[in-house]
């Protein structure tokens, strides 16, 4: 999947620009519907959605300083205290978009729990796809979307990614991962 | 889903092509909500529903 860099699509610049910020300071995945779009699946998306590991507030204050320094926006407030305090400490995530424009968002959440913690530790780039980018594991985003998201328009991402990666994805590990969603998330 | 694993399979197969025809797709999505929101923004009532549409995201 070789591609020049004229071929990068908004979303991925995007992308790009906001992770070479936020990797100076944290650890990051980017999951879900952009996983499967920049595989390929042929869905529109106004977001991307970024887990970050949890840092300390203050380390969070120079986040956005950096963040907003490089042309970006917050659409909640630009008060980072509120931001950490208010939004992210109580799992509710923020989104961010370059400044005067309206799309795409960044939407931010802090890694909440242990599956989280394993997503951030399995993270992967993708080199064929885009070098600069980590994500969390194709299984990673199968299992969630299988087994955890549900509605149609993640299964036909999980179904995208399983016929894109046939013969590279690892069947007994999305298994693996599928009844850590049951345990720690769905208290089954 | 039978029409997601047509283009998934042209994907697989077709590694130097398909983000030429994905692309403007994805692209012109983004443009045309951003012209929207732009306009909606250039008058006050426009910029409440503005607003009122981040407070449902938020």
């Amino acid at each position: 999947m070789k591609r020049e860099i004229s071929d990068k699509t908004i979303l991925e610049k995007f992308a790009e620009d906001f992770v070479k910020i936020v990797e100076k300071y944290c650890r990051y995945i980017i999951v879900s519907g952009f996983v499967a779009i920049i595989h390929g699946r042929s869905r529109g998306t106004e977001d991307i959605d970024m887990i970050i590991e949890r840092i300390s507030k203050e380390k969070f204050i120079e986040l956005h300083k950096a963040i907003t320094e490089a042309g970006f926006e917050c659409m909640q407030t630009n008060d980072p205290e509120i931001l950490y305090s208010g939004y992210l400490m109580n799992n509710t995530s923020i989104r961010y978009t370059r400044k005067g424009e309206f799309l795409p968002e960044m939407e931010i959440k802090l890694a909440k729990d242990e599956l989280d913690e394993i997503q951030l530790n399995t993270r992967i780039k993708l080199p064929e796809i885009n070098k600069n980018i980590y994500f969390s594991s194709i299984e990673m985003n199968i299992a969630f979307k299988e087994e955890y998201l549900k509605s149609d328009k993640d299964m036909e991402d999980a179904r995208h990614l399983r016929i894109v990666y046939e013969e590279k994805i690892d069947e007994h590990r999305i298994n693996e991962i599928k009844k850590q969603i049951r345990r720690i998330r769905m208290r089954k | 889903m039978e029409q997601v694993e047509r283009w998934a399979k042209y994907v697989k197969e077709h590694p130097e092509e398909w983000k030429k025809k994905l692309k403007p797709f994805l692209d012109s999505q983004i443009i045309i909500a951003n012209r929207f929101y732009k306009k909606l923004s250039e008058t006050e009532e426009g910029r409440k529903k503005i607003q009122k549409i981040i407070e449902l995201k938020c």
